[in-house]
């Protein structure tokens, strides 16, 4: 019993862990951290087999009843639609960015969601990953509020309502990529170390899958939603008249 | 002759002081910062089911509004968490 905690107690060190590989480019050294790129990679690849696969599915002529995989799919996109991308402000924003904000919302949701495969870690464990997210979201708003409101007007807009607000509002630019890239490193962080200790230090045989479910899945759904969400939102306010 | 002083060590030193810091800050941190969140997201529940309450056929769109409001009111707690295994497991 006990030589079973001492297997398990090799978790922990390895949570905190990681395998840098360093690039030395023209005298300067990147490092990169092998693990999320690998996972990164991993999800990528499960995405498009996903699109893959279920397209075999979608193979019937239009009269037929829907089968099983059509009326997945129908959720799938009528959620990615009608939650994520029709709350943009306009229709052709909308269609415009459609493609942009369903993927980020599918790889954030894979990528929480593969964590509770034994082996594997999300590649959002890595505050990297989701600044990297962020920092997308950052630069596709600033650059579409630029080509649609122009550089003056773009400008301007830091100084409203009141010309004092100008560093409050630099703050507040700042701050939004920040809180976007925290929030979901910080709770698929929390998820997969409270998951760790817990099967390390307490009880290794019950306990575990029904925290992956609590943590993993439903969390990791929530936060992958939420993350999409405030990219629409942080695009509309940027964009808005 | 007069023999060099030698300092004994008995009691707490430097280093048992900081470890001892270590653990009370990082449980003092997510505590106080457990508290902030567990409020926010309880009022937003309370003002949602009062309007789930008047109009029952909203009640998708307020569910989801919810449970957005009660994510983004996590965050606080969240960083707090962040601060707390910083303290434990990289200072």
């Amino acid at each position: 019993m006990g030589e079973i905690y001492r297997q398990l107690g090799g978790l922990l060190e390895h949570l905190g862990q990681k395998r840098i590989a360093v690039l030395h480019l023209f005298g300067a050294e990147i490092r990169f951290d092998v693990t999320a790129i690998i996972m990164s990679w991993i999800v990528m690849a499960l995405i498009i087999l996903l699109a893959l696969w279920l397209r075999r599915g979608l193979r019937q002529p239009v009269e037929d009843k829907p089968n099983r995989v059509q009326a997945a799919l129908d959720m799938l996109v009528d959620l990615l639609k009608k939650q994520l991308a029709d709350n943009f402000a306009s229709e052709r924003l909308a269609a415009m960015m459609f493609p942009f904000v369903s993927t980020l919302f599918l790889y954030v949701l894979l990528s929480n969601w593969i964590s509770i495969v034994p082996y594997l870690s999300s590649p959002t464990q890595d505050l990297n990953v989701t600044f990297g997210l962020a920092l997308l979201v950052f630069f596709i708003s600033h650059v579409l509020s630029i080509r649609l409101k122009g550089v003056r007007r773009y400008l301007k807009g830091f100084a409203e309502p009141y010309p004092f607000m100008l560093p409050i509002n630099l703050v507040g630019e700042i701050a939004k990529p920040l809180s976007h890239a925290f929030r979901l490193f910080g709770n698929v962080l929390a998820g997969t170390f409270l998951v760790t200790v817990v099967t390390a230090k307490f009880l290794p045989v019950v306990l575990p899958p029904i925290l992956n479910i609590i943590f993993g899945l439903f969390f990791g759904a929530i936060q992958a939603f939420v993350f999409a969400i405030l990219a629409v939102a942080y695009i509309n306010v940027a964009v808005e008249e | 002759m007069l023999q060099e002083a030698q300092t004994v060590a008995t009691g707490i030193a430097g280093a048992d002081i900081a470890l001892a810091a270590k653990y009370i800050a990082a449980g003092l941190c997510m505590g106080i910062g457990a508290i902030g969140p567990a409020i926010g997201e309880g009022l937003a529940a309370a003002h949602a089911l009062d309007g789930m309450a008047r109009q029952p056929e909203m009640q998708g769109a307020l569910l989801r509004t919810m449970v957005i409001g009660q994510a983004i009111s996590e965050t606080t707690g969240i960083y707090s968490l962040l601060i707390a295994i910083v303290l434990l497991f990289v200072v």
